[in-house]
């Protein structure tokens, strides 16, 4: 991991996308989300809108718009499911903020920096979510460690295919 | 200030967002009498706005992902792969023939119990209504297991309507938008149903556990309580109909939070992990739907139909055993019946004796037995032929043991 100077940063590509992929992307993500686990049945072991989030996060090494783009697909994934709304959605708001942070300070052109990056984005979302329902609201969600390891362990394999795949939706100058 | 904001502007934003998005969870909890948080039973206003926005959002692609996949196969499977389905149909054919006489011999333990339960003061509330719909989404997290349904408040959805299957209870209706509808499946943590052990009689609350598995949680433990017992919907939480197959018993488990209670690991009935149709329970009735009623009424007179052609049948075969001798008599005693009698044995009629005689004829038989070739006669080629016995073949028929009295030799 090559951890950069301010001089370098500066320096740094800011990805930039057409405004149809920042619109489409993210629908897609939370669609096919909704849609896959029919198909998958039991080993729904992603997460393609916390996925689409940290990509876009480091892309545009932005935490603001990391944060805004967090904020809204996990609200959009609260507002699917019978769950409060809010609660992915804090939790994914860190992480598009995180994300964007440190996409300042890494070569996001490193695939397996991506990938690792997004393992421990992906638990640490999952323990955001524990902590606000468990803690701060104090609903009875009951949780399994293995599941959120596979989860974790599922959005870096998928991470390993789809982020190459978006680059090619870049803007190239 | 302006200064701090700008130079801070990230981190006031989360802070923002982060602050907004508590405060709106704070408004959606409440804490019960137990001191234990739990959902409002319906949505606040504003919340139930940003679940139908979302839906609005996501619904029309979702479905038209799911039209798309299902179009496919239907094409597939309805006009591509058609492979024995004649055949099938004929199968189907006969079982429906076999289920409605089996139908209207239950129908009159169903009118007695309706007749015991109107005595007893007890209501027993049937299916009357249901209406099929196809699932096209989840919410997409095992965090919550709901569904959506492509039926909504358009063709006369409400919440809290049960969602079944041919095989079993599925969940209930949740939230209900314009033309479709969120289900909250029985496996969710938050779902519950009242459920009763078919042999045992015991009766416990169905929930789910956080892998998503079905479980009857606050069971007192008890030893006969085995894997493979099936369990039905017990009727007492208003929502599912009593009788309704819910899973069958996988394994019992210790209830990690109460001594001396059980939690019993079911496996259900109904695939809630790939549902297609689901019925959505529209109403309740005390008595049975017209079309049910058509069908156990064309049940019961193909069962009168049925029961005097075997009447008839029988009395023929009486009519044929009182003309015919039978092997018992009905005035004897059984060590006198005729079948036991073997004082005056049967003696097999012996064939005439041949005009011109030759080879095929009894005295050449005797001689040629010893002859290798013999054997092409039809009667040797056949020990049991002409004797009635093994090795029988070629033997005079006067050497013949004793035969049964057959009705035409008495």
């Amino acid at each position: 991991m090559s951890v950069l100077g301010a001089e370098f940063r500066r320096d740094m590509e800011i990805r930039r996308y057409p405004l149809l992929v920042y619109t489409l992307v993210p629908l897609g993500a939370l669609v096919l989300q909704a849609w896959l686990p029919r198909v998958a049945g039991r080993y729904e072991w992603f997460d393609l809108p916390l996925l689409v989030t940290v990509f876009f996060a480091l892309g545009r090494r932005n935490p603001l718009q990391g944060t805004l783009m967090g904020a809204v697909m996990g609200l959009f994934q609260d507002a699917l499911s019978h769950n409060p709304i809010g609660i992915n959605g804090i939790a994914k708001t860190v992480v598009g903020y995180l994300a964007g942070s440190v996409g300042i300070r890494i070569d996001v052109d490193n695939h397996i920096i991506r990938v690792l990056l997004t393992f421990a984005l992906s638990l640490l979302s999952s323990a955001i979510y524990l902590f606000v329902a468990r803690f701060l609201l104090g609903l009875a969600a009951d949780w399994n460690w293995l599941t959120e390891l596979l989860r974790a362990v599922g959005n870096g394999v998928i991470a390993l295919v789809l982020f190459p795949l978006l680059d090619r939706l870049r803007v190239r100058d | 200030m302006e200064s701090f904001i700008t130079r801070y502007r990230n981190l006031v934003v989360l802070l923002a967002l982060l602050m907004l998005q508590l405060m709106g969870l704070a408004v959606q909890v409440r804490r019960t009498g137990s001191g234990i948080s739990a959902l409002e039973d319906t949505d606040p206003r504003g919340v139930r706005l940003i679940r139908l926005w979302a839906n609005a959002v996501i619904s029309p692609p979702e479905r038209l992902i799911h039209w798309s996949a299902t179009g496919t196969s239907f094409t597939w499977s309805n006009y591509i792969d058609l492979v024995h389905v004649r055949q099938q149909n004929k199968d189907l054919e006969n079982t429906i023939d076999r289920l409605r006489l089996e139908q209207a011999a239950l129908l009159e333990d169903a009118r007695q119990g309706e007749r015991l339960q109107a005595i007893l003061g007890f209501q027993q509330r049937y299916i009357y209504s249901t209406l099929a719909a196809q699932v096209y989404g989840t919410s997409g997290t095992d965090r919550s297991h709901v569904f959506y349904i492509d039926k909504g408040s358009h063709e006369g959805l409400k919440p809290d309507m049960a969602v079944i299957t041919a095989e079993g209870i599925v969940g209930k209706v949740r939230d209900v938008f314009p033309h479709t509808a969120q289900v909250l499946a029985v496996n969710d943590a938050t779902s519950g149903a009242g459920v009763i052990l078919e042999t045992t009689r015991i009766r416990g609350i169905l929930r789910g556990d956080a892998m998503g598995q079905l479980e009857v949680v606050g069971v007192t433990a008890d030893q006969r309580i085995k894997p493979g017992e099936h369990v039905q919907t017990a009727g007492g939480d208003l929502i599912f109909p009593r009788g309704l197959p819910v899973g069958a018993v996988k394994k019992v488990v210790r209830d990690p939070d109460r001594d001396g209670l059980v939690d019993i690991i079911l496996t259900p009935a109904a695939p809630l992990d790939r549902l297609d149709e689901v019925l959505v329970i529209t109403s309740t009735e005390p008595r049975f739907p017209p079309q049910q009623e058509q069908d156990l009424a064309a049940s019961q007179s193909e069962e009168n139909a049925v029961t005097p052609a075997i009447k008839d049948q029988v009395k023929a075969s009486e009519i044929m055993a009182e003309k015919l001798p039978g092997l018992l008599d009905p005035n004897l005693p059984p060590d006198q019946q005729p079948l036991n009698d073997t004082t005056n044995p049967t003696i097999a009629p012996r064939a005439p004796q041949p005009l011109h005689p030759d080879q095929y004829s009894a005295s050449s038989n005797d001689d040629s037995s010893a002859k290798p070739d013999a054997g092409s006669t039809p009667a040797a080629n056949h020990p049991s032929a002409g004797s009635g016995e093994p090795g029988g073949a070629g033997k005079p028929s006067s050497k013949q043991e004793p035969q049964s009295p057959s009705p035409r030799n008495p």
